[in-house]
Order: structure tokens, then sequence, then C-alpha cells
């Protein structure tokens, strides 16, 4: 896909507004309330082999939603070749859910055909800038849509870098047409464990292709923080997004709780909390209290992804 | 790939070799990929990914096993695991596969595997049935089913009855659904004696069934996973274990019945 005709694509795409994630735990609430939510994000993996309950839940939502696609697994980043059956199947269930875009992260989850199932950094160097453009370039054409991409959440720096990560983007940007999802948490838990100014970072970051936000919460462990996605968004963060805001001129905006998730009205009541941040003036939310380290916190959450199956299940007696 | 391509390559070697095999990580080269962060060190900011990397596909595993996980205890469970993650790391882009080889690997690493039949530990045999089953309800969860289709009716003629396509039989020496239930109930099961269990799943509505059957009846509905008709099947069932054929066909009529009601069957496409 030609890197113009990408970014003509880009600039057609809606602002849904505030959206949630599509999550297990919340699918019963959803089927019976048809909450006034604006759209949801839904996680690629989760979907594009279900033949149960979550693809009948999936395709109901996206009778009444706009649905975005977000995945885990693509492993843009990686020395692996591209998984031409997984691009498929992401571009079958984009097309089946009529989903406003789908996205991954500017990372790499594995290679040898291994999937760590996390969401690895990569050295910000030129060569994994080509490297990079270069798939970008080919998943687009299978997709028949810009890939949207995210900044990921980092623990640690290569000292090989030699390009700052927004900078990076805007290559990326410019080469290939692709947009971006710009996670105002993982700037934030990025720019803390680098010892960098997360305001900074998003005043270098190419904005004007940011095309959705993410907000969530993080653990603050003292010498460093961890993405965890398990409770509120700190008032840091919303500050955060209160900058990001403007600058995109009103992407659209999705909160992600991954760990210890509350009940819907509770992730709902939080996203709300961003239109105090999205005029001149915030609201005088209350402060966030963010939770200090437990031990055995992890990063990237993914065990919501795991479906409770013991639950639907029963044993029929003689 | 170009030289600089092969730099890429060698930091993913790295850091996935540091993730799988924390152990054998080498400290110097840590220090010399890895930026000094302002507080704490290198290897400190690397042990965030290798800690994690565990802890989260043990979490994912306790979650698609957790009977096996009662029935071991967390801490022996999590032992069998690590080791499962540790001899075959995850390969595919969904986590949903994570534990598709666990039970074949438990039983290809049990440590009485060369011993004969006889002298095997027979908790172990309970455990891979275990793991077996939970990984079968794991997979019917999400495979496709006949939800939102036409199910057969007790006016479907018999030669025309057809097994639904979310449906499995399968049969362990020990009874694992009845022990898997129990865990689900919360009434801490102990371990099972030792008992010829004969299962038949099935999902309709989205819920997961299991009923327990007897051995002509798996091998009744074995066949006809096979592409026998029912008429065929019965009396080739009936005759493999010796069961007089004008009984067993005066019992169809109610066994189809309730069959047909937990939506094992579906009509054949003309």
């Amino acid at each position: 896909m030609d890197q113009k005709v990408a970014t003509h694509m880009l600039q057609s795409l809606p602002k849904p507004g505030l959206g949630l994630g599509l999550r297990n735990v919340h699918f019963d609430h959803i089927l019976s309330t048809w909450p006034e939510v604006d759209w949801f994000e839904a996680i690629s993996e989760n979907f594009m082999d279900s033949g149960g309950r979550p693809r009948h839940v999936l395709d109901q939502v996206a009778e009444r939603y706009p649905v975005a696609l977000h995945g885990v697994s693509m492993s843009i980043g990686s020395t692996d070749p591209l998984n031409f059956n997984y691009l498929t199947k992401l571009k079958a269930l984009a097309d089946d859910t009529r989903a406003i875009w789908a996205s991954d992260h500017l990372c790499w989850t594995g290679i040898n055909g291994a999937n760590s199932h996390d969401l690895l950094p990569l050295p910000l160097t030129e060569e994994a800038l080509v490297h990079v453009i270069e798939r970008v370039r080919i998943v687009q054409d299978h997709l028949e849509r810009p890939l949207i991409l995210e900044n990921p959440s980092s623990y640690l720096t290569f000292k090989q870098s030699t390009l700052a990560e927004p900078e990076f983007f805007r290559h990326l940007g410019e080469e290939t047409g692709c947009g971006f999802l710009l996670d105002v948490n993982n700037v934030f838990v990025s720019c803390f464990n680098a010892g960098e100014s997360p305001a900074a970072y998003i005043e270098a970051f190419p904005c004007e292709r940011v095309v959705q936000m993410h907000v969530a919460g993080h653990e603050d462990c003292g010498a460093h923080i961890i993405d965890t996605h398990d409770q509120p968004v700190r008032t840091e963060v919303w500050q955060l997004f209160q900058q990001a805001w403007t600058k995109t001129s009103g992407a659209a905006t999705l909160l992600e709780w991954d760990g210890n998730i509350p009940d819907f009205a509770e992730c709902h009541a939080e996203l709300l909390k961003a239109r105090g941040y999205m005029g001149d003036i915030p609201v005088d939310a209350a402060r966030s209290v963010p939770q200090r380290s437990q031990a055995g916190s992890h990063s990237t959450p993914i065990d919501f992804l795991i479906p409770d199956a013991m639950d639907q299940t029963e044993l029929v007696q003689p | 790939m170009t030289a600089s391509g092969d730099q890429l390559k060698a930091v993913q070697h790295w850091m996935q070799n540091a993730l799988i095999a924390p152990a054998s990580s080498d400290p110097a080269a840590t220090e010399q990929l890895i930026q000094q962060p302002e507080t704490g060190n290198a290897a400190q900011r690397l042990a965030i990914y290798q800690r994690s990397y565990y802890d989260r596909l043990l979490t994912c595993m306790r979650e698609q096993f957790p009977a096996l996980c009662h029935a071991l205890g967390r801490d022996l469970f999590d032992d069998f695991t690590l080791d499962y993650l540790r001899e075959k790391p995850p390969e595919s882009y969904t986590l949903y596969d994570l534990g598709r080889r666990f039970a074949d690997h438990l039983a290809a690493s049990r440590p009485d595997r060369d011993a004969q039949d006889a002298d095997k530990e027979n908790w172990i045999d309970f455990m891979i049935n275990l793991a077996q089953f939970e990984r079968q309800i794991f997979v019917m969860f999400d495979a496709p089913g006949n939800e939102g289709k036409a199910f057969a009716d007790y006016e479907t003629p018999d030669d025309r009855l057809e097994l639904q396509p979310c449906f499995a039989i399968c049969a362990y020496g020990f009874p694992v659904a009845r022990y898997y239930h129990d865990v689900k109930a919360e009434t801490d099961p102990s371990f099972p004696p030792a008992e010829s269990s004969q299962y038949a799943l099935v999902r309709n509505n989205f819920i997961t069934r299991t009923l327990a059957i007897t051995e002509p009846q798996h091998r009744f509905l074995k066949l006809m996973q096979s592409g026998a008709s029912a008429p065929d099947a019965l009396v080739q069932s009936a005759s493999d274990y010796a069961l007089d054929l004008g009984t067993v066909q005066a019992n169809w009529a109610g066994l189809k019945q309730s069959w047909l009601e937990l939506g094992f069957f579906i009509e054949k496409r003309a």
C-alpha cells in the first residue's frame, strides 16, 4: 500500500469518542443492558479463531457499536518471518466486524517460532526502523488498510538505540503512512523508567497520525513503574492525556483495565473521567492514589485473555 | 538479511534466551546491551521481563487447568508447568494453545515412564487423565458449534442423524468429570480410585455438558463419529459387546430422546 494511500485512508478514519475494552467478565452485562458506550475495542487473538461464545458476543456487539481490533501477537519487530496465516485471519475478522481499524504494538513477541506473549522492546536503531518499515508495508498490503501501531511500555533501554521513540514513530509514519495508537499510560511508564520527560515525549510524538489513545492504571514500584492495568488511572496520566487530547485533536480514547477487573459500571465511570480533561480546564477529579508494589506483579497482564471455561460447564446427572 | 539486520536478530536471540533460561543469561552481556538506569541496574530491569514471562504463563495455565491445579496443589502444579514451559515454550499467537501439549508432556516426562504398567504410579495416571479432560473442556468452550442452527428432533429418521460439530467422546481410567465438577462446586474432592469412565461432551447454547456413558454407548458414538449411520452403529456396537440386538433397539428410543434433548444430533444434509 502506497504511503499516500495509507495516509489518505488514515485521515478518513472516524473519531468514535470514549470506548472500553471488551472483556469476558463484562459479556453478560453488555448483552443484557447495551450500555451507552461510544465504542469497544476487542483483542484480535481472542476472536479470530473463536467458534464459541466470544465470537457470538463480538458479532452482536459489532452490530450495535463501532469496534476496533487490538492485537498482541503480530510481532511487527521480530526477525522471524511474518505469519501470513495470522494476518489472513486478522483481515477476515476485521472485515466481518467492520472494524474501524486494527492495531498492534511496536514490539516483538518472539523469534525462532516461539511466542513469549510479552510485548518486548526493540532497539531503536536505523536498521530496526528499516526492518519495521518493510514489514508494516507488507502488513498494510495484506490487510488493505493502514496499520495502527501503539507505543509499548518499556522497562529497559538498549545501549545501541540511536533514535528517540517519538522520532522512530515519526519516520515510520512518514515512510509507510501507518497510524498510531498513543498509549498515554505507556508514555508515562516508559519515560519514568528511562528517566525522561513524558510531556516532552508527547510534544515530540507525531500526533497528527494518532487515531486512538489508551489510558490505564499502573503500579509504582519505587525505582520503576510496571504497566499493570489493574487500578484506576493516575492523575498524572490524566494530565498527560489532557496534553495528548489537544495535540491529537481529540483522538478516540479507550480505557484498558485488565487485572482485578471491576464491574462494568466502575470501568465506565473511570473512562468518563476523561471528559474532565478534554476541555481547557480540568475537572477537579479525585486524585487517584496508586497501589504500591505487591510481590509478584508483572508487566503486560494477559490472564484476562483466558476465559473461565469451567463456568460454562455442567455435569449431566444420569 | 544485512549485517545490521543480523544485529537485531542477535539482540532478540539474546533477550529471548534470557527470558526462557534466565539462569544461563550472562551478566556481562546484560551490562553491555542495556543502558544503566538512573535507579537500580540493568540486570534488575531485565529481571522485570524475566519474572513476568513465567509468572504470566503460569497464571494462564492455572486458569486453563483449574481442577488439575487443585489436585496437585499450586506449588506442585507450578513445578510441573514450569518444566513444561521450559521444555515446550509457547509457539502460537493465541494463548488458547498454551495447554495443548501439557497432557502429552506429563505423560512423556513421568518418572516411571519406563516401568511396567502394573508398576506405574496410579496418581500420575489420574493427573494425566485430568489434564486431558480439562484440555477437552477448554477446546470445546470456543470450538465451532451448532448454536443458532437447527438440531435434529424426534421426527428425524435415525438414518438422517448426525453428531453435531461441538461434540466429543472420551474414555479414562478415572472418574475425572466427577472430580472436575466437584472442584467447580468447591467441595474439595479427594483423589478418586481408578474406575473406567467414558464420557460424551456436547456444547449447546454455549454450555459444555458432560454425560457419563457406558462402554457400548461409547462404541456406538465412536462409530457415528466415523461416519456410520445410527442404525448401523447400533447393530455393530451390540455385536461388539455381545448384546441382544432386540433389547438394544428397544432401548434406543429412550436414549435417542435424552440425547436429542442434550443436543447431540443434527440432521444430515440431503
